[in-house]
């Protein structure tokens, strides 16, 4: 959401004379990609679950209720206040036509011709099947409540607050026809691709930004399509790669992640944890199985796909680690003798063993694992920092429900020992991240 | 005027363990529920978070996570002849206060009954005539048999996640576990716990001696798990912060990790804390409740919350409370015999031996609290009760579950209990010593019971209840039974110290060190309205429908730990409800 | 340590100035931004405790755990601050016991507390009578009585032959207790100053996490312990 700040500086580039070449000239709006009948109607539910798997209300649902936006973004130039879409007919949405709708998905325009700001990801949007704009728009208009919320009126400071000089920008960011092109080897990876280019614009995170603040990569074939971005500071790490996290997993484990927001190695915090509530624990298990699959093969690998994943079959699990018998590291060793402790190790000890444990690798589904967590040895080192600060959770889904919190240590350690500890976890069981200092840790620990 | 809720399908007084399992279940049925919890709101984070919750004065000594005698507690007297004091501070029992109740800081130790145990009257009148049973001794069986309770046993087991070793599977006995368990349908859901320095030498030296000692079964995560509600645990890391502390790990079964947070997320649950249940109406006629009146904490006021179906899902001394100030049940009246609520109330009776080794390291603060090793040689299936002239049995424990230093420092005996004496003995000590304990049966008898108080009065103006228990010679002598055969066990192991603690003959109970949490009858079950309140679905012979949860239930305590079949006892009770009662609302018996 | 004739009286204070000063070079690594150390016993100022009373709880800890031989005594774990802090918390004014009448304090003790008053009240009305049983017996104060003599009244105490009402009867037994909760607690309470007797028993405080230690079988546990805020020793 806040990558949207970057994307404002990214427009400075343009020029604002540059911009002004574009006023005059009238705004065009995309066609359906399907003719459908007047009188198609979407199945029941449909529109809804479009509704999730595009997580609309990750930024359209506030305090004012449901979709009825009035949610800040902050930003240097101002707030940004997202849009009541609600279908009340005077602050919200209620008197747009279908055309209009699309317009907004596909092209960023509202129903007065006026630009959106790219918050909204219309480069993503843009994918949505002609079926799922019906379906959404028979959501918002039929099956969302009216809500009277007047949103407060975004008021960027010059030279931001001169919409139409996102048409400019659109002219880059936009590039090919609206419409979802599918290009995978089976029939499931199609629909993951599907979801991740358009509804889950996943690349609004996960792909890098180009010079312009334009998503370097929407579909699977650009190159650096889901190449790791980053969101409010946060890293959205690479999806491909052979040390990506859908390559090192299974197909099950990353569909249990989406669908849970955690897995046998890892948990989903912060940013990604949000998705997890708001949008992917609502998703079909052949969905989110889809969706892993598509990232399984997106490089070309040779995809299985499982039945099901984190099932809650008869058989409740015992789970054990994957490999309880590996040989240990030299860090898992030093930590269990406990008598020859750098400071970091001794601070470990006394502050994460107790979930994390000595070997470094948590513990399926509850306890991340901290050896090979690309949070841990990012280059950005704030998250780090925030989560030992701050502590961490996970919400509470429909497959796993248990809320599982990780409590802050801000008032127990200070800015010097959690450098240490931060560089400690950052180079042991065979991470090898730069260490962080007191100055990083003061950093974050002042900006809260 | 009590201020009145909205009416609801379901009132459940008390979100504990039973409370949620009967909350989840009924919830699953799509009533609309609400439950009341008189203490405050409890989550792993923050209420049980590192490092603040390992706090022994906080938590162990100063009973931070229990109810408070000021707001709840009840006067006891050791006999009739005796005026009955407030329980004004907390010592041998602990009632559990907030969400999740007792669940949060128990041990984890969970058993199912042995086989005799269910039907524990007959099995004494088959094999030795009821001329063994003591005068005094109300010795029932439970009305339901253990093949009935199985599954629920199993169900339990898996929501809870319990580790450990089965001994017996359909019959056939499986090397290293219990031999002498009642017969399960399937092994424990996680394998069994690491145990420490002091369980393996137990270990060692009872296996030597032809005993059959076995990994000890608990509610504590020895894996990563999942239940049936998608909830979770984290394995334990032993942090020896268990009993009267909740886990901050999620490593303990409780009703936050097995339950609430998937109940949560059910729309037509809700729950109030600060509520305090303080009776049950009734209709006109009595003959069924139609409500609750609670008092609400925070508005400090009555309310009443009228629903179809209550269930009291309270620990068991306040179920039996609940019932007496509301008049659910003919009171006991121990003179006449008379009469049912707070009949056969009963308890547990413990002892055991402290080892010391000076030259062997024990780790003490490494434990959890179902750590260990266990066997059942001299349990109530093994024993000859007429040959060792007591009825019951008891299973032997080693394993440390905390050295927590203010309570669990073990020193030999005639050591000084202050000065230089004192002081040289905790640096000798401590870490040195390590304990063998045995957890008995106790049976239920005429002059053991709770009634209302005459005269102390609590903060509702409601009267006090009122225990009259005192150790009974059956118990004592079983004690003495233990004693005497832990201490060969202990000359075996040969430490350079040791002493025992059992209860000597002639014994009276006194309320100030801790024994047991284990507090069971009150509201027993039974084949007829004249044995106890309850029917064999644990709902009331007097109002159908009210239904009450817990080991109150029980007609007499088994030789263990109660959660194993207060979880069982729940869930059947829930199956009769959603498969028998609601479909058509009655006496189910 | 001798005490001089007239300022017996000083003797528990210049105990504790000696525990201060020890502990003055101990080895506890607090966190940066932590606390500043606390003020040396005989400059603090009880909150609860009146100027007799607090003599009496530094001579009584002083003999209960006494400084002499290995491990720290109850002055050097700053015990006495411990107490004085528990009289205003819940514990010492019994706010959350049943303490509503009729009371029998005279009663079985097996029936537990039954006296009328707080751990706090304890403290104030059972401290004069044991002083003027001490001036009647030895012909001073407790504060004032030599080592043996102190350990000869508290053991009279302990038995329950100073004549205490039976309100009372339950002061050796709570002063014992409170002197050991202090002397074990968590650092923050007061007591246990710079986790000392952690220390010199073994225990590693609020360490909390043994998984890998559970079946290393008659093997020392090596490591210091952690209080709950943090400190390291």
């Amino acid at each position: 959401m806040k990558t949207f700040l970057r994307i404002v500086a990214g427009l400075v580039v343009l020029g604002v004379v540059a911009l002004l070449a574009f006023i005059f000239v009238p705004v065009q709006t995309t066609k359906p990609t399907e003719d459908l009948a007047d009188d198609w109607k979407p199945a029941e539910g449909q529109g809804e679950y479009v509704m999730y798997a595009s997580d609309c209300a990750a930024c359209h649902t506030g305090k004012d209720g449901d979709f009825a936006g009035g949610v800040a973004i902050d930003s240097p130039m101002g707030a940004i206040w997202a849009s009541n879409i609600t279908p009340d007919k005077e602050t919200g949405i209620g008197n747009w036509t279908l055309d209009q709708f699309r317009a907004a998905l596909y092209d960023g325009i509202d129903d007065e011709g006026a630009h959106l700001y790219p918050a909204m990801p219309y480069e993503n949007f843009r994918k949505l099947s002609e079926q799922d704009v019906r379906a959404l728009y028979d959501y918002f208009m039929n099956d969302v409540a009216p809500v009277h919320n007047e949103v407060q009126k975004t008021e960027l400071s010059f030279p931001f607050n001169l919409r139409f000089g996102i048409r400019a920008w659109n002219w880059l960011a936009l590039t090919g026809d609206a419409g979802f092109d599918p290009t995978q080897a089976a029939d499931i990876q199609n629909r993951g691709q599907y979801l991740v280019e358009g509804p889950g614009h996943c690349a609004a995170c996960h792909s890098p930004r180009t010079a312009f603040m334009t998503q370097d990569g929407t579909t699977a074939g650009d190159k650096n399509f889901l190449a790791g971005g980053e969101i409010d500071g946060w890293l959205a790490p690479t999806l491909r790669g052979e040390d990506s996290a859908p390559q090192k997993w299974s197909v099950e484990d990353t569909a249990t992640y989406l669908a849970t927001g955690r897995n046998n190695h890892s948990t989903a915090n912060g940013e990604m944890g949000l998705v997890v509530e708001h949008s992917l624990q609502h998703l079909t298990d052949q969905d989110n199985l889809a969706i892993a699959a598509f990232l399984k093969g997106i490089d070309g690998a040779d995809v299985t796909v499982p039945e099901d994943f984190a099932s809650l079959a008869d058989a409740p699990l015992a789970l054990e680690e994957d490999a309880p018998d590996a040989v240990p590291t030299e860090t898992e060793k030093m930590l269990s003798e406990a008598t020859d402790l750098s400071e970091g190790a001794r601070l470990y000890l006394d502050n994460c063993s107790a979930c994390h444990f000595v070997t470094g690798n948590g513990a399926p589904q509850i306890f991340p694992s901290l050896a090979g967590n690309t949070l841990v040895t990012a280059d950005q080192t704030e998250p780090l920092i925030s989560i030992i600060l701050h502590g961490a959770d996970v919400p509470s889904t429909q497959k796993r429900p248990m809320h599982l919190v990780m409590q802050g240590y801000a008032d127990r350690l200070s800015d010097q020992e959690i450098a240490e500890l931060a560089s400690f976890v950052r180079s042991g069981w065979g991470n090898d991240a730069a260490p962080v200092t007191a100055a990083d840790v003061k950093a974050v620990r002042d900006a809260d | 005027m009590a201020r009145q809720e909205k009416k609801k399908d379901v009132v459940i007084v008390g979100l504990g363990w039973t409370g949620s399992i009967i909350g989840m279940e009924l919830a699953q049925e799509g009533l609309e529920i609400v439950a009341l919890e008189r203490g405050p709101e409890q989550n792993t984070v923050p209420t049980f978070k590192y490092p603040q919750m390992i706090d022994e004065l906080k938590y162990g000594v100063r009973f931070g996570l229990m109810q408070k005698p000021r707001n709840s507690t009840l006067t006891i007297r050791r006999t009739q002849a005796e005026t009955a004091l407030p329980y004004r501070s907390l010592g041998s029992f602990l009632p559990g206060d907030g969400v999740g109740g007792a669940g949060t800081h128990w041990n984890g130790q969970n058993w199912r009954p042995q086989l005799p145990e269910y039907k524990l009257r007959s099995y004494v009148e088959e094999r030795w005539g009821a001329g063994i049973i003591p005068e005094n001794m109300t010795l029932m069986d439970y009305p339901f048999s253990y093949d009935e309770m199985e599954p629920f046993f199993d169900r339990f087991e898996r929501v809870a996640g319990i580790s450990g070793k089965a001994g017996n599977i359909n019959g056939d006995i499986i090397e290293g576990g219990n031999p002498f368990e009642a017969p399960r349908s399937r092994d424990y859901p996680m394998p069994p716990m690491p145990h420490t320095w002091d369980g393996e030498k137990f270990l060692n030296t009872t296996k030597a001696m032809g005993y059959h000692p076995f990994p000890s079964p608990g509610g504590i995560a020895s894996t990563s798990y999942v239940n049936e509600y998608g909830m979770q645990m984290g394995p334990c890391n032993h942090c020896g912060f268990c009993e009267r502390y909740g886990c901050y790990q999620y490593s303990k079964s409780s009703p936050q990790t097995s339950i609430l947070d998937a109940l949560r997320r059910m729309p037509n649950f809700s729950y109030r804390t600060g509520a305090e249940a303080l009776r049950v109406e009734m209709a006109a006629d009595g003959k069924t409740a139609t409500g609750v009146t609670y008092f609400d904490e925070a508005a400090q006021e009555e309310v009443f919350q009228p629903a179809d179906l209550v269930i009291l899902a309270a620990y068991s001394l306040h179920n039996a409370h609940l019932m007496l100030v509301s008049g659910i049940g003919q009171p006991y009246d121990a003179v006449t015999g008379e009469g049912v609520t707070g009949k056969n109330y009963a308890y547990q009776i413990t002892g055991g031996y402290s080892l010391h080794f000076k030259d062997e390291s024990f780790n003490p603060f490494v434990g959890s609290g179902a750590n260990g090793i266990t066997l059942d040689d001299f349990s109530i299936s093994q024993i000859d009760f007429e040959r060792e002239g007591f009825i019951g049995g008891a299973y032997w424990r080693a394993g440390q579950t905390n050295g927590q230093p203010i309570r669990s420092m073990s020193l030999p005996a005639g050591t000084p209990s202050w000065g230089a004496g004192w002081k040289e003995a905790v640096g000798e000590w401590y870490g040195h010593a390590m304990g063998i304990s045995a957890h008995g049966s106790h049976m239920a008898y005429k002059t053991n019971y709770l009634d209302l108080d005459p005269t102390y009065k609590d903060r509702h103006g409601r009267p006090l209840m009122r225990m009259t228990f005192n150790w009974q010679p059956n118990e004592l002598r079983m004690n003495a039974f233990m004693e005497r055969k832990i201490g060969e066990v202990v000359e075996q192991m040969a430490p350079d110290l040791s002493n025992p603690s059992f209860k000597k003959d002639g014994a009276q109970y006194d309320v100030r060190p801790y024994q047991t949490t284990h507090n069971v009858g009150g509201t027993i079950m039974g084949e007829n309205a004249t044995e106890g309140p309850l029917n064999r679905y644990s709902q009331a012979w007097t109002q159908h429908n009210v239904f009450v949860m817990g080991a109150g239930n029980f007609v007499q305590n088994t030789q263990y730990n109660p959660t194993g079949l207060v979880g069982g006892l729940a869930y059947w009770t829930a199956h009769a409800i959603r498969t028998q009662y609601l479909s058509n609302p009655r006496p189910l018996v | 340590m001798t005490d001089l004739p007239g300022l017996p009286s000083r003797r528990s204070f210049l105990k504790a100035t000696a525990a201060g000063a020890a502990l003055s070079g101990l080895a506890v690594s607090a966190k940066a931004q932590s606390t500043p150390p606390p003020v040396p016993l005989h400059e603090y100022e009880p909150e609860y405790f009146q100027p007799e009373e607090w003599q009496f709880i530094l001579a009584a800890v002083s003999r209960l755990i006494p400084s002499e031989g290995e491990g720290p005594g109850a002055i050097d774990a700053r015990v006495p601050v411990f107490i004085d802090r528990q009289m205003l918390d819940t514990y010492g004014t019994a706010s959350d016991w049943y303490m509503e009448g009729p009371h029998d304090p005279a009663a079985d003790p097996l029936l537990g507390w039954q006296s009328p008053l707080t751990p706090a009240e304890i403290y104030r009305q059972a401290i004069p009578v044991f002083n003027a049983w001490c001036k009647d017996t030895y012909d001073a104060e407790f504060a004032d009585l030599g080592d043996d003599d102190q350990d000869a009244a508290l053991t009279s105490l302990q038995k329950g032959e100073v004549g205490l009402r039976a309100e009372l009867r339950d002061f050796f037994t709570i002063l014992l207790s409170n002197t050991k909760e202090g002397y074990f607690a968590d650092p923050m309470y007061g007591g246990n100053h710079g986790m000392q007797a952690w220390l010199y028993i073994g225990f590693p405080g609020a360490r909390a996490n043994y998984k890998e230690w559970v079946e290393r079988y008659n093997v020392e546990y090596p490591l210091g312990p952690v209080s709950i805020k943090g400190e390291r020793a």
